[in-house]
């Protein structure tokens, strides 16, 4: 069986149609669904949020997208394109392809699966691990202005991957995960989840991408991450979408006692990039780090959002966030710390930094701090400003164009957040990405 | 001694002007706001017509707009307003000398420290009780400059031309729900002219104070700094501890013009169960300087973000804020500058210290227009908590359409560290007396800028607080 679009638009649709008529694990279906009574009973957030006071919501024409169906999984042959990046990104444990959210495609390393580590579509995980993916999710549910976002999400809750890496478990390389936008007009959804028990040691890339689409495309993910005690997690989200395509990722990370999360967001593609990061530290002596690059051209919008909830004493948690943008591209970044009381010698800093590279160009930064404990250290620091003139001058006498020359300072400005990436093979992918982004 | 003793022991959250002398209003409007209200201010006031038209136009904007659901808890204020006397004239005649002053009033200044002030040649001094002025003086060597420093009510009677050409211009009706508010029922403030070139040495320096209980108090001051003119407003307040909620809601619109220099100061002091929700900004030309310097110590809540338009070449502005969140205590507090001129500079300087329940908060908004080329604005928020139970909040706005500006922001959170108490205890302080040094290092950057005789008021409302109760 294969997923299709609906055949009705969103406007038009109920959750029958939404359903297409398959069997589903109770555990989706009843999330599902209460996910659409709560959707069509939620408003659309207005600017007048704070949430989406930068990125107006409204002007997306939600209703006349085509949901596609949570289709079960098939085992389709790996295309070309994803078999020429897999040929020149290193070693990996295991492969996920997915088309429109469904998955198309999975394989994992024999040895990695002896070793007790699961890799399977979400549909097979809810038939197994249904109490694990329901508390994940439970435990990501947004604030109220993103959760009309967050229902719609869980509403078309099917496709996606789970990887559960057992206790003590280290896995050798990473999995990577290619998320494919094929159709025009629609509407879809796809969920990472990750959970790694006390030890163990996992890195998931997702790569986002499709090719320049004609109509408005809407592409929501979601990943939970989770890592119990003493556990080390590398997830990566590298979206190179193609024009057309609005993207929204909301990604959740609980960060249990001792262990160490790192997330990793490159937006590089797509209309309009929202990605929404949590990182709450839960145990003490856990460890975040949030990392995030972007580089918007032509009227590319990005906004990104983060939450460092210091909910236990002793944690640690550091965000760089770096953005260049050239033409009349935009970015937002809004970051908050918050510290609850009793998270004493709680550490937490959080950087943005933005480089304007054209006259159209704007960047808004608004990093907030909540803090209830007193025994804390926390900083904050954000700046928007331009390459300098020195350094430009220099390489231009060294015969280097202005375009060169300011492309390869957004790679050095680039470069402090690319170097703290923990996997040589995942930093490479991103950085080939990434050139081929701003053309170097 | 352990620590929260040692903090209580600082008698920072003690108010020590908690005295209230009893009032005799003349003229006392009832509680609550309507059309009626504001047209008794106005014939009260022997306004011209234009100015009741604005009001009344006022009055319906604040109807019009919705309570702000950001920033402090204003939910319980709307109850407070229906209780709140918009209007209140303590007396008839404007004085003239600080001998024709009542009693009863002077003993309020007294304890203020007033007349001290008065006496050291602190020159212009407008002592505001309740909601006018009650007394003024101006040396004669201003008057003779073409310096005007005035009543809010004697500018609008007597410059009625300068002062419609400003009013309103710099913070207009429907800016916030609280400027359309003092726009509808505003009494008492400054009005205040210095004439191109002049350089007022001397600070001109207002007292406020609120005296009866529900009173909401309204002030207005508008203020206009020629051409290549200096001069330094400083404006503090304290008001007796009261049952009932409080209210105040000022606006203060200041012209800063080509190459001249404004400085405003404000420390206020307000009770701790005063909601004190102020609009402060300054319209700074070309090559101009603006510089706020805000104190924060007193009130429920407080909402001030003073905020520097620069809207001529080479313009700068400057905000510095100390903030103190005592128990029970929200300042909610910060900066604005917008940059709508090419190479325009600011700097925004925060310090807060919250201590038990207390929450200081900065919010601010550093807005660069397409345009402002060379734009540059530094932004530093460091904020100290003393108690488990404190809270800190940093909410900056960076709006950036500019690719020329350059922006910076950074904020610190930290507690008084063992390492420094430690230090200075092994050097022979007691605990309570390193705890009050380390307090007073960590505002010195903003203290040091208050001028040395506005110092008395300071020494009294910051540091006799810190370590009064020591030993």
């Amino acid at each position: 069986m294969t997923a299709g679009p609906a055949e009705s638009t969103l406007a038009a649709a109920d959750f029958d149609t939404l359903s297409g008529g398959l069997t589903e694990p109770e555990a989706i279906a009843v999330a599902r669904a209460a996910a659409w009574a709560r959707f069509t009973s939620l408003p659309w957030p207005t600017k007048k949020s704070e949430e989406w006071r930068y990125t107006d919501l409204t002007k997306i024409g939600f209703e006349a997208l085509t949901p596609v169906v949570p289709a079960p999984a098939t085992a389709e042959a790996l295309s070309a394109d994803v078999r020429e990046v897999l040929g020149r990104s290193g070693e990996r444990a295991g492969v996920v392809v997915l088309r429109e959210g469904r998955v198309a495609h999975l394989e994992l390393e024999p040895e990695v699966a002896r070793s007790g580590v699961v890799l399977s579509s979400i549909r097979d995980a809810a038939d197994r691990h249904p109490e694990v993916l329901r508390r994940a999710l439970l435990e990501a549910q947004p604030g109220p202005a993103e959760e009309k976002l967050w229902a719609l999400h869980l509403a078309l809750l099917g496709g996606g991957y789970f990887l559960y890496v057992p206790r003590g478990v280290e896995m050798p390389a990473p999995i990577h995960a290619f998320h494919v936008v094929e159709r025009a007009g629609t509407l879809s959804s796809a969920h990472s989840f990750v959970y790694g028990e006390s030890g163990a040691r996992a890195a998931v890339i997702d790569e986002f991408f499709s090719d320049d689409l004609d109509a408005e495309t809407v592409s929501l993910h979601g990943a939970t991450i989770t890592g119990e005690g003493g556990a080390g997690i590398d997830y990566v989200a590298l979206q190179r979408f193609g024009r057309g395509v609005k993207r929204f990722s909301t990604q959740h990370v609980v960060a249990g006692r001792d262990s160490r999360v790192v997330t990793f967001n490159v937006a590089l593609g797509g209309d309009l990039s929202r990605a929404d990061v949590t990182s709450r530290l839960d145990g003490p002596g856990s460890d975040s780090e949030m990392l995030a690059l972007w580089f918007g051209d032509s009227d590319q919008h990005f906004d990104h959002h983060t939450l460092q909830h210091h909910a236990a004493p002793h944690a640690h948690s550091d965000l760089l966030f770096k953005g260049a943008l050239t033409d009349a591209g935009s970015s937002v970044f809004r970051g908050l710390i918050r510290v609850d009381k009793g998270a004493q010698l709680t550490d937490a800093y959080q950087t943005n930094r933005n480089l304007l590279l054209s006259e159209r160009s704007h960047a808004s930064a608004l990093p907030n701090l909540e803090i209830e404990a007193d025994d804390v250290r926390c900083s904050h620091g954000a700046t928007i400003g331009q390459v300098e003139d020195g350094q430009l001058f220099y390489l231009m006498s060294r015969g280097l164009t202005r375009r060169q020359a300011e492309r390869l300072l957004v790679f050095g400005f680039f470069d402090e957040v690319l170097g703290r990436l923990p996997m040589e093979g995942v930093r490479a992918r991103v950085r080939e990405a990434i050139e081929e982004k701003i053309g170097l | 001694m352990p620590r929260n003793e040692t903090i209580s022991g600082l008698g920072l959250d003690e108010y020590k002007y908690g005295f209230v002398t009893e009032d005799k209003p003349v003229f006392k409007a009832v509680p609550g706001l309507s059309n009626d209200i504001v047209r008794q201010i106005s014939h009260h006031k022997e306004e011209p017509e234009w100015m009741l038209e604005f009001r009344l136009k006022a009055l319906e904007v604040y109807y019009s707009k919705p309570m702000p659901k950001w920033g402090g808890d204003l939910s319980r204020l709307e109850d407070t307003l229906d209780e709140i006397y918009f209007y209140l004239k303590p007396q008839d005649q404007m004085e003239r000398s600080w001998d024709d002053v009542p009693q009863e009033i002077k003993d309020t200044f007294e304890k203020l420290g007033i007349p001290e002030a008065e006496r050291k040649a602190l020159a212009g001094v407008g002592a505001q009780y309740e909601s006018e002025m009650v007394y003024h003086s101006l040396k004669e060597q201003w008057e003779e400059q073409g310096v005007i420093f005035e009543s809010i009510e004697d500018g609008l009677a007597r410059h009625p031309d300068l002062f419609r050409q400003y009013f309103s211009t710099i913070v207009p009706t429907h800016d916030n729900k609280f400027a359309a508010l003092n726009s509808a029922v505003w009494s008492g403030g400054s009005f205040v002219y210095i004439p191109k070139g002049v350089k007022v040495e001397i600070p001109l320096q207002a007292y406020f104070r609120v005296n009866a209980e529900r009173m909401g108090q309204f002030e207005r001051t508008l203020i206009i700094c020629e051409e290549g003119a200096e001069a330094h407003y400083i404006e503090g307040c304290t008001a007796p501890v009261y049952s009932t909620d409080s209210f105040h809601s000022g606006v203060i619109e200041i012209v800063v013009k080509k190459g001249a220099r404004f400085r405003y100061t404000t420390i206020q002091n307000w009770s701790n169960n005063m909601y004190n929700l102020v609009t402060q900004r300054a319209l700074v030309h070309e090559e101009a300087k603006m510089e706020w310097l805000d104190g924060n110590l007193g009130s429920k809540l407080t909402m001030k973000y003073p905020s520097c338009y620069l809207v001529g070449e080479r313009a700068h502005g400057e905000i510095l804020s100390i903030a103190y969140a005592g128990d029970g205590q929200h300042q909610d507090t910060g900066g604005k500058v917008i940059h709508a001129a090419p190479n325009t500079t600011s700097q925004i300087t925060s310090k807060s210290i919250s201590k038990g329940l207390g929450r200081s908060s900065y919010r601010g908004l550093c807005k660069v227009y397409d345009g402002a080329v060379g734009a540059k604005s530094n932004v530093e928020c460091d904020a100290l908590l003393l108690d488990e139970r404190s809270r800190t909040d940093t909410y900056p706005y960076i709006e950036i359409d500019e690719n020329t500006a350059s922006i910076g922001h950074e904020a610190t959170v930290s507690k008084v560290g063992d390492e420094q108490l430690f230090y200075l205890m092994s050097r022979g302080l007691d605990e309570a007396e390193a705890m009050a040094m380390i307090v007073r290092g960590f505002i010195e950057p903003v203290a040091k800028e208050l001028p040395l005789e506005y110092a008395i008021e300071l020494n009294r409302l910051i540091e006799l607080e810190m370590e009064g109760s020591v030993g």
